[in-house]
């Protein structure tokens, strides 16, 4: 687990978010704070994403992470096929 | 104890169009695919790859032929993650890396099944955060990603600073309360 160092916290809770935008192709964007990490604050980014997720489809009555559920809402909406 | 399930049951219903069978799909491929993705966090947003992946392996799986091998679509999400983070590497970083792998395995897949007691001690600690906290960790949750923090912290009347400290309290005092009730989060989560 990469540690959070104090200064990178809001960026790197930022990037944990599973909400992400979707570019003028259709495709999923990176998150704007991510691009303001430097590589020890993305690698932390990462570990803490990883950890949210199993976090929330553990408490998640059908075992979906806030990143299943996001897909789910796109394909809904009637994306990509 | 981890289980190493066989994620095509779900395909022919996923080949029809079915979503309910690709969140089931989803549930259990999640975690060693986002895995799969770690060397190139310092390098990607494995989050954003991650949603783009799963998205096309909706796409293609009605022309995906199992090869008669467990796990078919998840050995092809493995080949779409990587891909998508190669390129996008490249994309950022003008940089062709030699030295990358092209298929450096697919991983197995495997479960861990969810202990009731675990989950009922993450919902009493999550009961018991102090309201601001509470709120913005509720709001995060409750939106699965499909709104940002921006829009969530305003319904809350917070600037989105304060929105991001609140939930990064939150998530501490969280794994202080597990850690009160003899649970090791960093255990857990492996």
């Amino acid at each position: 687990m990469t540690p959070i160092r104090p200064a990178d916290e809001a960026l790197v809770e930022a990037t944990v978010s599973a909400y992400r935008d979707l570019d003028p192709e259709g495709r999923v964007r990176a998150h704007p704070a991510w691009h303001d990490l430097d590589a020890e604050g993305r690698r932390a980014a990462f570990d803490a994403t990883a950890a949210a997720r199993r976090l929330e489809a553990l408490v998640d009555s059908a075992g979906l992470s806030s990143t299943a559920r996001a897909v789910l809402a796109r394909v809904a909406a009637g994306g990509r096929r | 104890m981890t289980s190493r399930p066989d994620l095509d049951a779900h395909l022919a219903a996923i080949q029809a169009g079915d979503p309910t069978a690709f969140a089931r799909w989803i549930a259990g491929a999640e975690p060693t695919l986002r895995e799969t993705l770690r060397s190139f966090a310092a390098v990607v947003d494995t989050e954003a790859v991650l949603q783009e992946a799963l998205l096309r392996v909706w796409q293609v799986a009605p022309r995906f032929v199992p090869d008669g091998e467990a796990n078919g679509l998840f050995r092809l999400a493995v080949r779409i993650a990587r891909n998508l983070a190669v390129s996008e590497r490249r994309r950022h970083t003008r940089e062709v890396r030699e030295d990358e792998p092209i298929d450096p395995g697919v991983p197995l897949v495997t479960i861990t099944p969810v202990d009731p007691l675990l989950r009922r001690r993450i919902e009493e600690c999550r009961d018991a955060l102090p309201s601001k906290p509470g709120d913005a960790l509720r709001a995060r949750l409750t939106a699965d990603g499909t709104e940002p923090d921006e829009v969530l912290a305003e319904r809350l009347s917070m600037r989105v600073n304060t929105f991001l400290q609140n939930i990064t309290r939150a998530r501490r005092l969280l794994s202080e309360c597990l850690e009160a009730h003899g649970v090791d989060l960093a255990l857990e989560l492996v």
